[in-house]
């Protein structure tokens, strides 16, 4: 598959942050491929990547271990999936996918990242369409993260490097 | 593609102006100079690909969430601008719109119904993203993502929403712009490749 290549740098990425910011070990379960659309788990970040790496990742938790990161990470109570603690769970997959992106810059492939975006719910269907995805469970001292990678490498000719500088008006 | 008419010419300007003030009042008005270009390109895409006239409603600026409606495509702006779009629809104007497009008769949202919305999205935001780039923002689109489900929340932060109704005869579309003017864009431009001097024979 051409796209597993992509994955180290998340889990590496992943790990790192997970264990600088909340301070917890983070063990990668069994791997496994999916064509179908994913159903969600409470909570899923999404972010999408442009540039010679394309596609989304998703970051799917229950709501229980994304109160339990960032009571962790804000040193403070949380019960209630309020703003700030949403706006504390996109701002984790953002951080993990800016850093997943600086270590495939490393290896090559350099790429874009979206703002993140936040959906609660259960039970919905997304789909990435033709893009398979990698779900990689990643297991934290507070629940399971499962990360969705669907990601493929830009066809030839796509590049994210602008060959122009561009000049302000 | 030919369309007889560029949809912007039959906005109400006076009534946006009244809208972008409102909303200059709160800080928001970043978002309403990409709306043009977005309403044009769907309007012109409906029209190309299925002949169907769409029909501009009222616009609202929102900060929270929003409950997701039957069908909902996702695509990512990086670049100039930065952020999401999102196109919300009932499942049923999904149908009207890729049966006329397939010239079949589609009853339920199967893989094919699924390709073809969110190709459509596809399109719409790639021609977006063209006229955008003739008014000095250039950016790159996502592939586009389908979440299928209503009642879901969706989120986008700290990025306001300007939500953007558009109706015909297929139904209702919702399109929600939450796009940000990427304020890096200076920082990055000395890290920019200069193209290279042709070479000498």
């Amino acid at each position: 598959m051409a796209n597993v290549k992509f994955m180290n740098p998340f889990v590496e990425a992943a790990s790192e942050v997970l264990k600088a910011e909340v301070g917890t070990e983070v063990r990668r379960g069994t791997l496994s491929l999916q064509k179908s659309a994913m159903t969600t788990d409470d909570i899923t970040v999404l972010i999408s990547l442009v540039g010679q790496v394309q596609g989304v990742v998703l970051y799917g938790l229950s709501k229980e271990t994304g109160l339990g990161l960032v009571s962790k990470i804000t040193d403070q109570e949380f019960t209630e999936f309020d703003s700030l603690a949403q706006s504390g769970v996109a701002e984790l997959g953002n951080v993990i996918t800016g850093r997943a992106t600086i270590k495939l810059s490393e290896t090559g492939f350099t790429s874009n990242i979206s703002p993140p975006t936040l959906i609660q719910g259960r039970g919905l269907q997304i789909s990435t369409l033709d893009f398979s995805r990698i779900m990689v469970p990643l297991v934290t001292d507070y629940g399971e993260i499962m990360v969705h990678l669907a990601l493929r490498e830009a066809p030839p000719g796509v590049s994210s490097d602008r060959n122009f500088v561009p000049i302000s008006i | 593609m030919m369309v007889q008419e560029p949809f912007s010419n039959r906005l109400h300007l006076d009534k946006i102006i009244d809208q972008v003030c409102g909303a200059a009042k709160k800080g928001l008005i970043m978002n309403v100079k990409y709306l043009i270009p977005f309403v044009d390109a769907a309007y012109d895409v409906l029209w190309a690909e299925a002949h169907f006239k769409m029909k501009r409603g009222q616009l609202s600026l929102e900060k929270g969430f929003y409950l997701t409606d039957e069908v909902t495509v996702i695509i990512s702006l990086v670049g100039d601008i930065n952020g999401t779009v999102f196109y919300s629809m009932p499942t049923q104007m999904v149908l009207n719109v890729i049966s006329v497009i397939l010239g079949e008769k589609l009853t339920e949202l199967d893989a094919l119904a699924q390709s073809g919305i969110a190709e459509l999205g596809n399109v719409i935001t790639g021609r977006a993203s063209v006229k955008l780039s003739h008014t000095g923002f250039e950016s790159t689109i996502s592939p586009p993502t389908l979440m299928i489900g209503a009642g879901a929340t969706i989120s986008t932060l700290d990025l306001p929403r300007l939500i953007v109704p558009l109706e015909g005869p297929p139904g209702k579309m919702v399109i929600h712009l939450a796009l940000l003017e990427n304020m890096n864009k200076g920082a990055n431009a000395a890290h920019l490749a200069v193209p290279p001097a042709p070479a000498l024979s």
